[in-house]
């Protein structure tokens, strides 16, 4: 089994994305002379990569962080340590010249439509305007044409130019964003919770649009969302997070079967699933999601752990790999019947 | 109440409801005639997405639509009256007794500088009569719970005269409050009493909101969109509290939800609605093995399901109609596959085609 | 092509003006509004006009000129030339009727109001403009560079701020002289402070809105954010509270005029024929309640139609 802390120079260069001990705290400042009394540990070391054409789903509830690592990444918000490499350049450190390239080729979509796009600006202003950040044209005819064309690649057409964002409905104001994201043709896209506002019908259309385009263009998807059926609909991995660090990461189907972490277990019993023959009902998980700022000793998860032992609140458990699944928990647990049956370890 | 009415099998009723808004850009026709039933001591979920009317039509039967709304026609029969036509004071004292409603966000709909304790306090202070009885039993030294007065709605009204202190007053109340967060399941009620809104999880407002809807011992619970923003492993938990509730409270619970899964859940009954209209009603159960009307097929098409992984997810073509000049005959019809001249005429009324499954379809 | 380029121009116009149309519906529909906005209509038309209807040289009487310093006056007092209602004899003109009566020089008090009304306006307007384009562009960089600029900029305003605003106005006028230019600088630096906090503000809560993030993340530049995004976004309340504080301009104006220290005596103010009517009140009552009642329908007007403006820009009211 491996440590999994840190990628290999040789793994790098198969990865689009590499992140690697990405860590995010925020300070905690009280008192008149704002004192740094205490961290939010947002992100607490996380690491992981995604091969290019590929998706990589992020899970997770609130406070697991998963947001602001997606934030991070983009350098909207600092990262306190760690590296993130894309395409072999390091962007954290990257000046002003590369980080334009690299706003060009890593997008982002938001998760609220409503909020995302200027309610001031028509569509056509606001596709204008990507293409002049991005250098790709300044000719107004040009523009116009590159504007309708991204319009129909998403769904939209040229009566939907000079209309504002209030006039459109949630899963159109998405494909008006996924449209200004496409501008540059990125290589990159960071989807944060794209559907969570949208109804099914629109969700099916919005996420099958997504589907396409990453067909047509090769392009790479950090998926995050909390509804574990999109995730699993959409990626090829999945990374489960807790509390600022990845508890599990696999192929999407050894973590729905065959999950190895506990709260993965009760993640996937905590789903509703829309077929009222199913076996399983829902168990819940007691306590509440917990907030980064009072981070439990030991292992995150064992405050909620039905399998908690002594060394699980004292020791942190490390990220290990078997056979392609990656756990972070000290034993190695058989859910359906309850029984631990082995201990994790370096090895 | 005679006890004719007690027994019956339908507790609500909303026949033909026809309600317009009046806008800048037109009359929007939110609602186009909406049939429903809710039966005694059932769990019906109204599914939908967004506008097709289902939050429009339990604010009509509560009676808290918008300034400029109208109810053009149709009736809510409940308890063999027709609320539509109480008056507004009518109304208001059925929602503080009968009619009980959570919503999705309860941080905007809890009183955010009044402690938990102090808001549960003023729905007990509404019910004088459960509140004496409760301090008799109290005075008397009676052990009493919660889920005793439930039920037990109109017996109180003889003890108008007995003669109880203040201070057993406040004390029955007390026990009441923390009787009633304990049915919730909120851990450590003495001390949530204590705390204000913004001091709970979000979990735990919901759970709030749902103990000062019960206090009411209403016949209809109402919960609408109430675990959409909340996490997937709190959700649960209130799903599995609603549950177990349900048993325990003897009311009739509406849940209105556009996530069918949670419908699956916890529902006896499914109505699926459209464009402001009731498409389809049936058990649970039948509606996920034979939906029978095309927008309940296609949206079970369009949902990701773990256990039944698809390439491509199915989504229905065409938008969701605009209420100011609605497609004519059936709202569905643009959309709809099986489309026939009839649909574009005439609007299909909802028809059981199977015993307790309805559709409002003209291929049936 | 070029036909092409003329119809993307015009379909963002078009939109826009659907919009502004929306504006003027949803104001019509407050009939207090639509009482403030027709009032406060009727003044602006009526100082465009002023001058043509009213001769200027009327409020001069004869031989008078109009920037004379010191300040001296040589014409007294005299009860024959206060006149109310009805005809009389006018110290220079022939006998006419006086619908408000005559102020102490004799001089018709209505069109000695219709001819103070662009006065008052026009520095009511140059003050307010003034004032919130410093004050917002000093929120906005406040606002949105935040860290030490903030800090700087919001010391220098509170040290504004605590001088009350009149007195301030008063010392500057004082030191700097008495022609209409400073006065109108004295107004104007008492008058930004509150729109620093204000656009501040609302650049604050813009700057954490998702929109914003999604331009960062584009590569929007810092400047081209704050200028093409934010400061639009969040000038509504600013439109508001400038409307608004015309009436009070007007009446800060006006009082530093009533307290003595206008260029003339003679020059057509409202706040200087409230001045000249204040030592009669009991005798002549008119002189000051007439350019009083008129300041304050104005003052109301304005604010009405700021009112409605707010109503009316409310983000979450539209739509």
């Amino acid at each position: 089994m491996k440590s999994l802390a840190i990628y290999t120079e040789s793994e790098s260069k198969q990865n689009l994305l590499v992140v690697n001990g990405l860590k995010v705290w925020f300070p905690i400042k009280s008192g008149i002379f704002q004192k740094t009394i205490g961290y939010i540990r947002a992100v607490d070391g996380v690491s992981f990569g995604i091969e290019k054409g590929k998706t990589l789903g992020l899970v997770g509830e609130s406070g697991s962080g998963k947001t602001t690592i997606a934030r991070a990444i983009l350098r909207l918000v600092k990262a306190t340590a760690g590296e993130v490499y894309f395409d072999g350049i390091n962007v954290l450190k990257a000046n002003k010249v590369q980080m334009r390239e690299l706003r060009r080729r890593m997008q982002i979509i938001f998760q609220d439509p409503y909020a995302s796009l200027d309610p001031r600006q028509t569509v056509s202003s606001l596709l204008r305007e990507a293409m002049i950040i991005h250098g790709v044209t300044k000719n107004k005819y040009e523009a116009y044409q590159k504007s309708l064309e991204l319009l129909r690649k998403v769904g939209l057409d040229e009566e939907h130019l000079y209309r504002f964002p209030h006039e459109f409905s949630g899963g159109q104001r998405q494909r008006i964003a996924i449209a200004r994201a496409l501008v540059a043709n990125p290589d990159f896209l960071i989807l944060d919770e794209p559907t969570s506002f949208l109804d099914v019908s629109v969700q099916a259309s919005v996420l099958n649009l997504l589907k396409d385009l990453q067909k047509d263009f090769n392009l790479t998807y950090l998926f995050i969302s909390h509804n574990l059926a999109v995730v699993h609909h959409m990626s090829d991995k999945i990374a489960v997070m807790y509390l600022g660090k990845i508890v599990e990461l696999a192929d999407k189907n050894s973590i729905y079967r065959n999950p190895k972490h506990p709260y993965t277990f009760q993640l996937m019993r905590a789903i509703p699933v829309p077929d009222p023959e199913a076996k399983k009902k829902i168990v819940p998980l007691e306590g509440d999601v917990p907030s980064p700022i009072n981070i439990p000793p030991g292992c995150r998860f064992h405050p909620r752990c039905k399998y908690a032992t002594e060394k699980c609140r004292k020791e942190e458990p490390v990220l290990l790999e078997k056979n392609g699944h990656m756990v972070a928990c000290h034993y190695e647990i058989d859910f359906s019947s309850g029984k631990k049956i082995g201990e994790m370890s370096n090895g | 109440m005679n006890s004719e009415k007690n027994t019956e099998k339908t507790i609500l009723e909303i026949r033909n409801l026809k309600v317009n808004f009046h806008t800048y850009r037109g009359e929007v026709k939110a609602l186009n005639g909406v049939d429903l039933k809710l039966y005694r001591g059932e769990v019906l979920a109204l599914v939908g997405e967004s506008g097709c009317g289902k939050s429009v039509t339990v604010q009509t039967v509560i009676g808290l639509l918008p300034e400029n709304a109208s109810v053009v026609d149709g009736e809510i029969i409940f308890l063999g009256e027709n609320l539509l036509e109480k008056s507004k004071e009518e109304m208001r004292s059925l929602r503080a007794n009968e009619l009980a409603i959570v919503f999705q966000d309860p941080m905007t709909y809890l009183n955010p500088v009044l402690t938990i304790g102090t808001q549960l306090e003023e729905v007990f202070a509404l019910h004088k009569n459960m509140v004496k009885e409760a301090a008799l039993m109290e005075k008397t030294g009676k052990n009493f719970k919660f889920t005793e007065f439930i039920g037990k709605k109109n017996s109180g009204s003889m003890l108008v005269d007995a003669k109880v202190s203040r201070n057993e007053i406040k004390r029955a109340i007390k026990k009441l409050c923390v009787d009633i967060l304990k049915l919730v399941k909120l851990p450590d009620p003495e001390r949530i009493l204590k705390q204000y809104p913004f001091e709970l999880s979000g979990g735990m407002r919901q759970r709030a909101m749902i103990a000062m809807a019960l206090a009411r011992r209403p016949s209809i619970f109402i919960a609408d969109e109430i675990t959409t923003a909340l996490d997937v492993t709190i959700q649960a938990q209130i799903l599995y509290l609603l549950k177990e509730l349900k048993d325990k409270i003897s009311a009739s619970i509406l849940i209105i939800t556009h996530d069918l899964s949670v419908a699956a859940e916890i529902s006896d009954r499914i109505a699926v609605m459209y464009g402001g209209n009731v498409v389809e009603v049936a058990s649970t159960r039948n509606l996920f093995r034979k939906p029978l009307h095309p927008y309940t097929q296609m949206l079970l098409k369009a949902i990701p399901i773990i256990t039944k992984p698809k390439e491509r997810l199915e989504s229905i073509p065409g938008t969701v109609p605009e209420m100011i000049n609605p497609p004519t005959g059936c709202r569905f019809h643009p959309r709809c596959k099986y489309a026939m001249e009839i649909c574009t005429q005439k609007r299909p009324k909802l028809k059981e085609v199977e015993k307790g499954h309805e559709v409002a379809c003209h291929l049936y | 092509m070029q036909t092409q380029t003329v119809k993307t121009r015009k379909g963002e116009w078009e939109a826009r003006l659907a919009d502004i149309k929306y504006t003027l519906y949803l104001m019509k529909k407050n009939p207090l509004v639509m009482t403030g906005t027709i009032i406060a209509l009727f003044f602006i038309i009526l100082a465009f006009l002023a001058n043509f209807i009213v001769d200027p040289k009327l409020a001069y009487p004869e031989g008078y000129p109009n920037n004379m310093y010191p300040f001296e006056r040589k014409y007294m007092w005299n009860a024959n030339h206060f006149i109310n209602w009805g005809p009389g004899i006018a110290l220079y003109n022939g006998p006419e009727f006086f619908y408000l009566g005559t102020d102490g020089w004799g001089r018709d008090l209505l069109k000695m109001i219709i001819l103070a009304i662009p006065v008052d306006l026009y520095n009511a307007a140059i003050i307010v403009i003034g004032a919130v384009i410093f004050g917002t562009l000093l929120g906005a960089i406040a606002g949105y560079i935040g860290g030490i600029f903030d800090e700087l900029i919001l010391r220098i305003t509170d040290v504004f701020f605590a001088f009350p605003g009149l007195v301030l106005a008063l010392v500057f006028a004082a030191m700097f002289g008495r022609t209409l230019d400073t006065l109108r600088l004295a107004v104007m630096l008492v008058w930004w402070p509150p729109y620093v906090r204000l656009m501040r503000g609302q650049v604050l809560s813009e700057k954490q809105k998702p929109y914003v993030e999604a331009l960062k993340a584009l590569g929007a530049s810092g400047p081209r954010i704050l200028l093409r995004h934010v400061i639009p976004n969040a000038i509504y309340p600013i439109l508001v509270q400038a409307t608004m504080d015309f009436g009070g301009a007007i009446l800060t104006f006006s009082a530093l005029m009533f307290l003595g220290f206008s260029p003339s005596p003679a020059l057509p103010e409202l706040g200087n024929l409230c001045a000249d009517g204040y030592g009669h009140i009991f005798d002549a009552p008119w002189v000051i309640l007439f350019p009083g009642l008129t300041m304050l329908i104005i003052s109301l007007a304005f604010n009405l139609v700021g009112d409605g403006l707010r109503d009316v820009l409310d983000p979450r009211l539209r739509r």
